[in-house]
């Protein structure tokens, strides 16, 4: 549970304004306990709670104090009693800032079908903006993208712990029917759903894309031991050891590359706007379109067989223009 | 009030602020800055009585902003007649704007729900707000579970660097200036926007806005900024826009969308024929689809990516467009 990131001040203070609301409806917690329910390190809890205790308001003439219970701390318990009239003794309400991030997540979550009905996002919502101090309205809108009935088909087949068959139309651009799936995770990234599933026949963990399934339907599998126990990366693609390092230049309006793979080290500034950065790529061959998607705001540096199978895409891509009829596909 | 001891261990940040939260809700007067500086753990082993107390006075005031940033709502109090003196004016925290109202509660399916909602965030522009608001949240001693949302892990991304820097202008009424890159002609200007709401349509993230210089509603593509998004300080915070001022300036939005169309032709079978769900169409005969776009340069982007697999057939503009994209990349490319 101490997977958090470290706390810095005002978490540190948001966690003792929450953590005082919390204890004082109560009696005893274990520090694990309280670690476990604010999903921070039992130090962090322990801190706060001392410095809970060392509130003191005896010069504004108040001489009662949150009263923590020191030994009890030192083996791992909680108590805090209090005869602090008019302090922090509940729930504290959100800012504006949290408030209207934890609408817009929900928001984004509405783009899964079958997850949350609109109306309990709705009324989420309205409970937040109420907690709100200003009560004010979300200042983030995420709108819900496409939504595919193959998605619940999957959440059903995760629940069940069975496996999936379906259509796939692979990078390739061919189509597989029937292929198997074992299914363990659904990441939403940006635009896109993929499900991260095991398969069978490779004995490993891919990632699918949703927009490229078709007909997926529970079948009488169970999930296998394998895919269960298999570590799931939250990167879409893996990098693999026969990989090409290739060198990109980015400007403003093909940033979101910088996000969409991961570069080996940070970017660099080449001008104001320019950024430049290294990814591992699989088949230099995919980046045709992907560098021409952005029209000339995105440019490979090196190496040159990258930047060759770029313009032969780009070249490709305009021969099949001036004949104005669609070519064909690999 | 007088015999001090000097103190010896020395305060932290949080403490500090949590001493000050805690002083401010007790009072029922209001407390002046002078009585805080004077009496609350954190200030007072470092008041010096009729001193100078500059350093302590900023302090103060960053800690203002602190609580501000938290979301408590201090009360500030200046008395008739002495509208300038701030040794006079007394702040205090209402008990009403600081706790969560009463008998709201959330059920653990609900819990679970806003626990997904702040991971969507995770690592991105909003997850420290998210994971502040859900500590807080957690107080109601409510554990997120519901075995309906297992098996999902949702990312919202926003990796624009103005995208933080907008949300905060957006909360704080803030009015900002940024740079913005027009696609038609990469012309830079600079604008200046009160900056009501981030959406994303399409797929692209815009700030929506009142412009100062054109007196009117506007959007701007985040990916379009290239500068930093500055805060005018001198200016005061905007009124904020009205539940109806943005429901139609989305309503505008909306109807370009419903205006603009481009009609391209797809090959069959390929992945933009699944892309365009000609597969799930169901008249099988046509290889001709009709899109709604916002703006014409993401469209062309979009399509650039299924190049063999489609032709625009109209607007000429877009044609042109996405022609052009790639004969600057095959001359980038040389």
């Amino acid at each position: 549970m101490s997977d958090q990131l470290r706390l810095d001040d005002s978490d540190r203070y948001n966690l003792m304004l929450a953590l005082t609301g919390f204890l004082v409806q109560g009696d005893e917690y274990e520090v694990s306990e309280l670690a476990a329910q604010f999903e921070v390190s039992n130090e962090e809890i322990v801190k706060a709670v001392k410095n809970i205790g060392y509130t003191d308001l005896i010069h504004l003439n108040n001489p009662d104090r949150y009263v923590v219970d020191y030994d009890a701390l030192e083996e791992g318990y909680v108590r805090i009693s209090y005869n602090l009239a008019n302090v922090v003794d509940d729930v504290v309400r959100l800012s504006s800032r949290q408030a209207s991030a934890l609408a817009a997540g929900l928001v984004y979550l509405s783009s899964l079908p079958g997850l949350a009905e609109s109306e309990e996002i709705a009324e989420l919502q309205s409970i937040l903006s109420s907690g709100d101090s200003r009560g004010s309205s979300p200042e983030v809108i995420v709108k819900p993208g496409s939504k595919d009935a193959d998605l619940v088909t999957i959440r059903q087949a995760i629940k069940l712990g069975k496996a999936i068959s379906c259509d796939y139309l692979n990078l390739k651009g061919e189509m597989r029917l029937g292929r198997v799936i074992e299914p363990l995770r659904i990441d939403l990234r940006g635009e896109l759903i993929y499900l991260k599933g095991w398969c069978p026949e490779t004995q490993d963990v891919r990632s699918f894309r949703i927009d490229r399934m078709r007909a997926a339907q529970v079948i009488d599998t169970p999930i296998s031991a394998e895919a269960l126990e298999a570590e799931i990366d939250d990167d879409v693609y893996q990098p693999g050891e026969a990989d090409t390092l290739v060198t990109l230049e980015v400007e403003p309006e093909a940033y979101s590359l910088m996000s969409d793979f991961r570069p080996v080290e940070e970017p660099e500034s080449v001008s104001e706007y320019v950024k430049r950065f290294k990814i591992l790529v699989g088949d230099v061959r995919n980046l045709g379109r992907i560098v021409c998607r952005f029209g000339g705001a995105a440019k490979v540096v090196s190496p040159e067989s990258a930047k060759a199978a770029v313009r032969e895409f780009a070249l490709k891509a305009l021969g099949e223009y001036s004949n104005a009829a669609p070519g064909d596909a690999e | 009030m007088s015999d001090k001891e000097p103190s010896k261990i020395k305060i932290t940040k949080p403490e500090r602020l949590f001493n000050l939260t805690c002083a401010l809700l007790y009072t029922r007067e209001g407390l002046t800055k002078n009585q805080i500086l004077r009496s609350v753990p954190g200030y007072e082993g470092d008041y010096v009585e009729g001193g100078d107390n500059s350093s302590l006075e900023r302090k103060f005031e960053r800690d203002k902003g602190s609580l501000l940033h938290n979301g408590i709502q201090l009360e500030v109090t200046i008395p008739p007649h002495e509208d300038e003196n701030n040794q006079v004016t007394v702040y205090s925290i209402k008990r009403e704007s600081f706790y969560w109202p009463k008998n709201v509660k959330f059920t653990p399916r609900q819990m679970a729900l806003l626990n997904l909602a702040a991971e969507a965030w995770a690592g991105g522009s909003l997850s420290t707000a998210a994971n502040r608001g859900i500590t807080k949240l957690r107080a109601m001693g409510a554990i997120g579970e519901d075995s309906d949302i297992v098996g999902i892990a949702p990312r919202i991304q926003a990796s624009e660097p103005s995208f933080r820097d907008l949300n905060n202008a957006i909360s704080d009424h803030q009015v900002v200036t940024f740079d913005y890159r027009k696609p038609q002609t990469g012309e830079i200007k600079t604008r200046t926007l009160q900056p009501w709401l981030l959406h994303k349509v399409a797929g692209q993230w815009l700030v929506m806005g009142f412009d100062v210089d054109q007196q009117d509603t506007r959007n701007f593509m985040l990916r379009r900024i290239v500068s930093k998004v500055k805060s005018v300080k001198t200016n005061a915070p905007f009124i904020p826009p009205t539940k109806e001022q943005i429901a139609e300036a989305i309503a505008d939005l909306d109807a370009l969308g419903e205006k603009q169309t481009a009609t391209i032709k797809v090959e069959k079978d390929s992945e933009a024929w699944f892309r365009y769900e000609l597969d799930l169409q169901g008249n099988g005969k046509s290889d001709e689809v009709t899109i709604h776009y916002h703006d014409l340069y993401v469209l062309a982007e979009e399509l650039r990516e299924y190049a063999g697999q489609v032709s625009v057939l109209r607007p000429e503009p877009l044609i042109q467009l996405v022609r052009a994209g790639f004969e600057k990349v095959a001359n980038d490319h040389v």
